[in-house]
């Protein structure tokens, strides 16, 4: 059964077409999810609502894109949008654990490539580091970005130009480290 | 040129590392399935509660509009432009007959199409148990002192009762086609078009109005 004809079947409410809807693109769905939110019960809520949200609009969807497209951009929304309250509700208790503080525990260590580069992913401002994911971690191309995320092919090249920029920014001292 | 960049990318060990960020685990597929066919009926549970009483509602305050009108004229306080019956009180009651009436039509002629699939999906059900509440209101309220219009509610009533009961399974082609004969023979669909006014739902308001 090709694509087309399961959308149609799913879009009828048969529940053996959505499974199989669902069975095609999890993984990706999933994956995209927990690669931005870094976390497998937030990945799993972001999967699951999106799946929901999916389901309640398939009628809407033409066809114009693949469905993989419409399934990543409403993923992506549901995550930038859910991670944007945690990051509000963690900034919360965040602001209190310093207040209760009265002065900085021990210096830790010099963190490795690993922690720093992750880091410097984390500080990225949200549109680039998105782009960055998705483009130099999961692989879509600039085309794909721009139809997930609703932004030009052009936004997305500048954005992931500005990441890397950034990134080479906050990894410096470690160039002469790996110099060839 | 160092490791950092070779064009504006970022070199091949930068990448491998990049790509441990948050890097995904096996995939929950069964857990997160069950996840959202729990949460889809919630979601559609929380629909159907809310519906009947969102119409409910908006019936109930035509109705009394309908009354508070008729009151008002009755005690010589004001004149209002009447409808065709004259007695400006019905004029609320047809704008909420007009309104049920197209929904019904709708609802009934969807019903056509969806019966030859042989299945009802909850959605419809839930239309279908929220027309029959309004079917029963607007025979307890004056709108069915029009004796063609009470007989079209009667009927409209059965059929919807009807459906409502049918499961949201698959395999009831036969129940359904004993449902679609019976508005045959009692010409329901076709009275229901006679009944209702021609034009959109929120015109033939207006021209109620």
């Amino acid at each position: 059964m090709d694509e087309r004809e399961l959308i149609a079947r799913a879009r009828a409410g048969e529940p053996a077409a959505e499974r199989a809807l669902y069975d095609a693109h999890v993984d990706r769905v999933y994956r995209l999810a927990y690669r931005l939110a870094g976390d497998d019960d937030l990945a799993r809520d972001f999967t699951q609502e999106a799946f929901i949200r999916a389901f309640e609009r398939l009628h809407t969807f033409r066809g114009d894109s693949q469905v993989s497209t419409w399934l990543h951009a409403i993923t992506t929304s549901v995550a930038l949008n859910g991670l944007r309250k945690v990051k509000r509700f963690r900034q919360r208790e965040t602001d209190l654990d310093d207040a209760a503080q009265v002065s900085g525990g021990p210096r830790l260590a010099e963190p490795d490539l690993k922690r720093r580069l992750h880091a410097a992913i984390d500080a990225l401002p949200e549109g680039y580091r998105t782009v960055f994911l998705l483009h130099d971690v999961e692989g879509y191309t600039h085309e794909e970005i721009g139809a997930v995320l609703g932004v030009e092919t052009g936004t997305s090249k500048a954005q992931l130009s500005r990441a890397r920029a950034k990134l080479r920014e906050a990894l410096a001292d470690f160039a002469g480290e790996w110099a060839s | 040129m160092t490791h950092f960049e070779r064009d504006d990318r970022l070199n091949d060990r930068l990448l491998d590392v990049a790509r441990q960020y948050h890097a995904p685990l096996p995939t929950p597929r069964e857990d997160m399935w069950s996840a959202i066919a729990a949460g889809r009926q919630r979601r559609f549970e929380r629909r159907r509660r809310g519906l009947p009483i969102r119409w409910g509602l908006a019936l109930a305050a035509v109705l009394v509009l309908g009354v508070a009108l008729g009151r008002w004229t009755m005690s010589g306080r004001g004149s209002i432009a009447s409808g065709p019956t004259g007695v400006p009180s019905d004029v609320a009651y047809q704008v909420a007959a007009s309104q049920y009436l197209s929904r019904t039509e709708v609802l009934l002629t969807d019903f056509r199409a969806e019966s030859r699939r042989g299945r009802l999906d909850p959605q419809f059900l839930a239309a279908a148990r929220d027309l029959l509440t309004t079917t029963r209101l607007m025979l307890d309220s004056p709108a069915a002192k029009d004796q063609h219009l009470k007989n079209l509610l009667e009927d409209l009533e059965l059929v919807l009762a009807q459906i409502t009961q049918l499961p949201a399974e698959p395999g009831r082609q036969n129940e359904m086609d004993l449902i679609n004969q019976g508005m045959d023979q009692h010409g329901v669909l076709t009275r229901l078009r006679t009944a209702t006014p021609a034009g959109p739902p929120s015109s033939r308001a207006q021209g109620a109005l």
